[in-house]
C-alpha cells in the first residue's frame, strides 16, 4: 500500500545528490611533471606522515637523479636490491637510446609498466610494486617486485567435506584466480578485474568462460558492480547486498564459496565468479535455490548415495522450516489429530509447564538461537563451556524444573540439527529466520497459518530471481530435462547438458550414451 | 500492462484448483440430494457446459489475440455497450471473489477455527492473494505449478487410506429412476464449470497460444474426472446419507484410520485444501484487478489490487447473512447467475463478432471485387 501511495508520489521525489566527500589524496590524472624533484617533491606531500613510505635515492650513471619509492612490507627488498639498484648503480655507461628503452633492456625485472600519470604511479606504489622515478623523461616505471605475507591454502572451514579437493581460497586475490586457471586451464577461461572503494582500492574480478556464459550477464554483472560507490569493500557480502536483485528477500540470491572447486563447477554451469580481494569468500551468480541444497560432494560420491543425501536435506529443509510451528499448531488447534497414546504421555509432560505452547517454543527456539550465536563467536577454549551450560539450559534442567515440557526440547533439537544440515550456511540462516514468523501464525491460525505462511514463502520464492534466472528454476518455471539435477543426482553419464537458463549458449557438456558397457567379462568365455 | 507470460501447462495448473478447490467440498452433497445414488453421473452432463464456456473464450480470443473479454467487448458491440458488459463481468467477478472468501471462511470456522472471528481469516486471505496477484502472472503461474502436487497427493492418498471403507455395492440401483435426477443435479455444478471462462484473462499471456484449447479442454476433463472419482468415493463411503452433510469429503476423511496412528487427518487435509482455495481466490482475484485496470483503461493493476481486496472482502459480507444463505445461493442463484454471465453472453459477442466480421469480410470483397468488373 504504502509502496503505492509512494508511486502517486513520485514526481515530487528528486534523487539524492551524491554528497561523499572524495578520498582527498586520488588527485585527478596528473601526468608527472617534466622535473625529477618536483615530482618527489609531490610524492613526498602525497605520502606526508606515512612513515611506512620509503624513499631511496641513487644516482644513475653515476650523475642522473633516481629515486625508488615503495611501501615497507609490501615489496620484495632483496630482489629490488639485487636486480635493480645494484644493477643501475653499477652502470656506468652513457646510453646512446633513450632512457626508458635503456632501463627495460637493461633491468632484470619480469614484470615492468611504464607510468606517466600520478594516479598511476599511486596505484603502483599502493599494489605494492615499487616506483622508480628519474631525471629527465617525466615518467617513471612500476617495478613488479610486490610481496606480502599471506595465509597459506588450507581446508576451507565453512564448507567441509571428505570426498574432494581439499584446497580452500584464501585472501590474496591472485592466489585465487590462479587456483581457478590449474583447474580450468582453457583460455576461454576469462578474468576481467576493476577496482571498488574510494580508500580501500579493493580488486574485484568476474570470472567466466567465454562460450558458456550467456554474455548479457557479465555485462549486467559488471554495470552492477560500476554502480557502487563507496569507500571501501572489506568482504564480498558488501558486494552481495549491494547487486542483489531483490534486497528485501530473506533468501541469498548470491551463493558464497571458498572451494575452487565449487567456484569451478559454476563456471562450467555457465555461471560467472566474483572474486574479491582480502576474503577468501567469492561469489557465484546468478543461483537457484537448490544450488543451495547442493553440496558440490553430492556430484563425487555415487550417484544414488548422492541422490539419497539430497532427499534427507529437502525433508529436513522443510523440517527445519515447520516443525515447531507443527509442533505448536497440533497442540494448540487439532489436539485430535495426535493419535491418543501420544496425545496422553505429551500432555502428561507438559502438565506442570505454565506457558502455552507457543510461548514455550518461542522461549526454546530463541535460546537455543542465543546459543549457536555463542557458540560461533567465542574462542574455541571456552565454546565447551558453552556447550555444558547449552545442554543444561535447553535440556535436563529446565525440563525437571517443570518450564518446558520434554517434547519441546526434542522439538527444538530436531530442528537445531536440521538447520544444520543444509549445504550453504547463509541458507540455512534464512530458513532459522523464517521460523519465528511461522510459529508466530501457527500460534495463532493453527494449521492455517502455518499452510498460508507456507504458501506466502512459496510464492515470495516463485517471484524471486537471481540476474534474471527464476529462483525456483527448474521447478518452477518447470523444465523437465533439468529435474535431473534437482529431484534426483542423476550419474555423470546422464548428465548431458548445462542447467538451460544459465548454460544456454553451449548446452550439451558430454558425448551422449557414455554408460559403462563393460566389454571385458561380459560374455562367457 | 502485464509483462509477465505463462505456459499453457502453468494455466491449466491455475484453473483446476479454480474449479475443483471449491467444488469438492460442497458438490457431493449438493447432487446427491436430486440424483440420490446417481450422483457420480453429474459432473460428466455436467462438464458439458465447460467445455462449451472453454471453446467460446478460446473462439472469442482467436478473433481478438492479445485481448480480455473486457477489451474486445468494446470492439465487438461498440464502446459504450462494451463498456456496460465489460461493467456486468466486473461486478460479477468482484461478487463472486467475495462469495468464494466467504465459502472458504464459513469452511474453515465451522470445522476447525470455531473460536476465531471469520473476519480474520476472510482478511488473512484475501490479503495473502493480494500479494501474489501484486507479484503478477507469472508467480502465480509458477506457484501454481508448485501447489498442484501438494494439493493432489495428499487426496490420492486419502483416497487409498479410505480404502478398507469403500461398500461398492452403494452404487446401485443404477438410473432407477431415469436419466433425468442425474441431469437435474448436474445444473449445480455446471455453475462451476462456467467458471472456466476465467481462461478469457489467462490466454492473452500464453506462450504457447496454439495449445490454449487444447489445455483448456483437458482441463475440463481432469475437472470432471476428479469430480466423478470424489462424488463416487463419498457414495461409497456415506452411500445415501450423503446429501445430508455439509461437506460430505470432510466426513469421509475422518473414515482414515490407518495402523492406529493416522487417525483424524482433517485439520491436514484441510490445511492442503487452503492450497486449492488459494489459487482459485488468487485467479478469480486477478482477473478482477486487471479487468477493472482495463476497463478503466490504467497502464497498470497493481495500483488497484489493494483496494480491491478491501472490496471484495466487504462483498463477501454485503451479499450473504449467514452460511445457509450461502448455499441457498449457490444452489438456487449462482448456477443461473454464473451460465448467462459467463457462457450466455460469451456466446452472444461470439455470435455478433462472427456476423458483423462477415459482413466486413464481404464489404471488402466487394471493394476488391469492385474495380474488376
Amino acid at each position: 500500500m504504502i509502496r503505492n501511495v509512494g508511486k502517486l508520489l513520485d514526481k515530487r521525489k528528486v534523487k539524492k545528490a551524491d554528497i561523499r566527500q572524495p578520498d582527498q589524496d586520488s588527485k585527478p590524472e596528473d601526468p608527472l611533471d617534466a622535473s625529477f624533484s618536483r615530482n618527489v617533491e609531490t610524492f613526498r606531500s602525497i605520502y606526508d606522515k606515512c612513515s611506512d613510505v620509503m624513499f631511496r635515492s641513487f644516482l644513475l650513471f653515476g650523475k642522473t637523479q633516481a629515486m625508488i619509492i615503495y611501501i615497507e612490507g609490501l615489496s620484495d627488498i632483496g630482489g629490488m636490491e639485487e636486480n635493480v639498484l645494484s644493477t643501475l648503480m653499477q652502470e656506468k655507461t652513457v646510453a646512446s637510446q633513450p632512457l626508458h628503452e635503456f632501463l627495460e633492456h637493461k633491468l632484470p625485472v619480469s614484470k615492468m609498466k611504464r607510468v606517466k600519470t600520478i594516479a598511476e604511479c599511486i596505484e603502483s606504489i599502493s599494489a605494492g610494486n615499487p616506483l622508480l622515478l628519474y631525471d629527465g623523461e617525466g615518467d617513471g616505471f612500476s617495478l613488479g617486485l610486490s610481496k606480502w605475507e599471506k595465509r597459506a591454502i588450507e581446508e576451507p572451514v565453512a564448507e567441509g567435506g571428505i570426498r574432494g579437493s581439499r584446497e580452500g581460497f584464501i585472501e590474496s586475490l591472485v592466489v585465487n584466480t590462479a587456483q581457478l586457471r590449474r583447474i580450468i586451464k582453457s583460455p576461454a577461461l576469462k578474468i576481467q578485474s576493476m577496482k571498488l572503494g574510494d580508500y580501500t582500492k579493493t580488486t574485484v574480478a568476474i570470472a567466466y568462460i567465454d562460450g558458456l556464459v550467456d554474455m548479457s550477464l557479465i555485462t549486467e554483472i559488471t554495470e552492477r558492480l560500476q554502480r557502487i560507490k563507496m569507500d571501501g569493500i572489506l568482504e564480498s557480502g558488501y558486494i552481495e547486498e549491494m547487486i542483489e536483485d531483490n534486497p528485501y528477500s530473506p533468501f541469498p540470491q548470491i551463493m558464497s564459496t571458498e572451494r575452487p572447486d565449487v567456484a569451478s563447477s559454476s563456471l562450467l554451469e555457465g555461471r560467472a565468479i566474483i572474486l574479491v580481494e582480502g576474503t577468501p569468500f567469492t561469489l557465484i551468480a546468478p543461483i537457484s535455490f537448490f544450488s543451495l541444497l547442493q553440496s558440490q560432494e553430492d556430484y563425487y560420491q555415487r550417484y544414488m548415495v548422492g541422490t539419497v543425501i539430497r532427499w534427507l536435506r529437502y525433508v529436513f529443509m522443510v523440517l527445519s522450516l515447520l516443525l515447531p510451528s507443527l509442533y505448536v499448531a497440533i497442540l494448540t488447534f487439532h489436539a485430535e489429530a495426535v493419535p491418543t497414546a501420544l496425545l496422553l504421555s505429551m500432555a502428561a509432560s507438559r502438565e506442570a509447564v505454565p506457558f502455552p505452547a507457543i510461548v514455550e517454543a518461542l522461549i526454546m527456539e530463541i535460546t537455543f538461537e542465543a546459543l549457536r550465536e555463542a557458540g560461533v563467536r567465542l574462542p574455541k577454549q571456552i565454546g565447551s563451556a558453552v556447550s555444558i551450560v547449552g545442554a543444561l539450559v535447553i535440556g535436563q534442567a529446565s525440563v525437571q524444573a517443570g518450564l518446558v515440557s520434554a517434547p519441546m526440547v526434542i522439538v527444538v533439537a530436531i530442528t537445531g540439527i536440521s538447520s544444520f544440515m543444509m549445504p550453504r550456511y547463509i541458507a540455512g540462516i534464512a530458513i532459522r529466520m523464517l521460523r519465528f514468523p511461522m510459529m508466530l501464525l501457527a500460534g495463532t491460525l493453527g494449521l492455517l497459518g502455518v499452510m498460508m505462511g507456507v504458501i506466502a514463502i512459496a510464492i515470495h520464492l516463485c517471484n524471486l530471481r537471481s540476474f534474471g534466472v527464476p529462483y525456483l528454476s527448474p521447478l518452477a518455471p518447470m523444465k523437465s530435462r533439468e529435474l535431473k539435477d534437482v529431484l534426483w543426482r542423476a550419474p555423470w553419464w546422464m548428465m548431458d547438458s548445462r542447467p538451460r537458463l544459465t548454460g544456454e549458449a553451449n548446452l550439451y557438456r558430454e558425448s551422449p550414451e557414455q554408460g559403462p558397457k563393460p566389454n571385458r567379462g561380459s560374455e562367457e568365455q | 500492462m502485464e509483462k509477465g507470460k505463462i505456459s499453457s501447462l502453468q494455466m491449466a495448473f491455475m484453473l483446476y484448483p479454480t474449479i475443483v478447490a471449491t467444488a469438492i467440498l460442497g458438490i457431493p452433497s449438493v447432487t446427491a440430494k436430486f440424483a440420490k445414488t446417481d450422483f457420480w453421473m453429474s459432473p460428466i452432463f455436467a462438464s458439458f457446459i465447460g467445455y462449451l464456456t472453454v471453446y467460446l473464450a478460446v473462439k472469442l480470443h482467436k478473433l481478438y489475440p492479445g485481448q480480455t473479454i473486457i477489451q474486445y467487448s468494446e470492439q465487438i458491440i461498440g464502446r459504450w455497450l462494451g463498456k456496460i458488459i465489460g461493467f456486468l463481468f466486473l461486478s460479477f467477478y468482484i461478487q463472486v471473489t467475495g462469495l468464494i472468501v466467504r465459502e472458504y471462511a464459513e469452511f474453515v470456522v465451522d470445522s476447525f477455527l470455531i473460536d476465531t472471528p471469520i473476519i480474520v481469516v476472510m482478511a488473512s486471505m484475501v490479503l495473502l492473494c493480494a500479494f501474489v496477484v501484486h507479484g503478477g502472472l507469472e508467480g502465480l503461474g509458477r506457484g501454481a505449478l508448485l501447489f498442484i502436487p501438494v494439493f493432489l497427493i495428499p487426496q490420492i492418498i486419502l483416497f487409498i487410506l479410505v480404502f478398507p471403507d469403500l461398500e461398492f455395492k452403494n452404487i446401485f440401483p443404477v438410473l432407477a429412476n431415469g436419466v433425468m435426477p442425474p441431469l437435474k443435479g448436474s445444473i449445480v455444478p455446471g455453475g462451476w464449470y462456467t467458471e472456466f471462462f476465467l481462461i478469457s484473462f489467462l490466454l492473452p499471456f500464453l506462450v504457447d497460444k496454439k495449445k490454449g484449447m487444447r489445455y483448456g479442454m483437458m482441463t475440463v476433463f481432469a475437472v470432471m474426472a476428479t469430480l466423478v472419482i470424489v462424488n463416487l468415493v463419498v457414495l461409497f463411503v456415506l452411500g445415501p446419507t450423503t446429501s445430508s452433510k455439509v461437506y460430505p469429503l470432510m466426513n469421509v476423511a475422518r473414515y482414515i484410520s490407518f495402523a492406529d496412528f493416522f487417525e483424524h487427518m482433517e485439520s491436514f487435509i484441510m490445511a492442503i485444501w487452503v492450497v486449492g482455495a488459494f489459487v482459485k481466490i488468487s485467479v478469480f482475484f486477478y482477473a478482477t484487478a486487471l479487468g477493472t485496470a482495463q476497463w478503466l483503461k490504467l497502464t497498470d493493476y497493481r495500483p488497484i489490487v489493494w483496494p480491491l481486496g478491501i472490496f471484495i472482502v466487504i462483498t463477501g459480507f454485503w451479499s450473504i447473512s449467514n452460511s445457509m444463505d450461502l448455499e441457498r445461493y449457490n444452489v438456487n442463484a449462482f448456477p443461473f447467475y454464473g451460465a448467462v454471465i459467463q457462457t450466455l453472453l460469451p456466446l452472444l459477442l461470439l455470435l455478433i463478432a462472427m456476423i458483423s466480421n462477415k459482413n466486413k469480410k464481404n464489404k471488402q470483397s466487394n471493394t476488391t471485387d469492385a474495380p474488376m468488373k
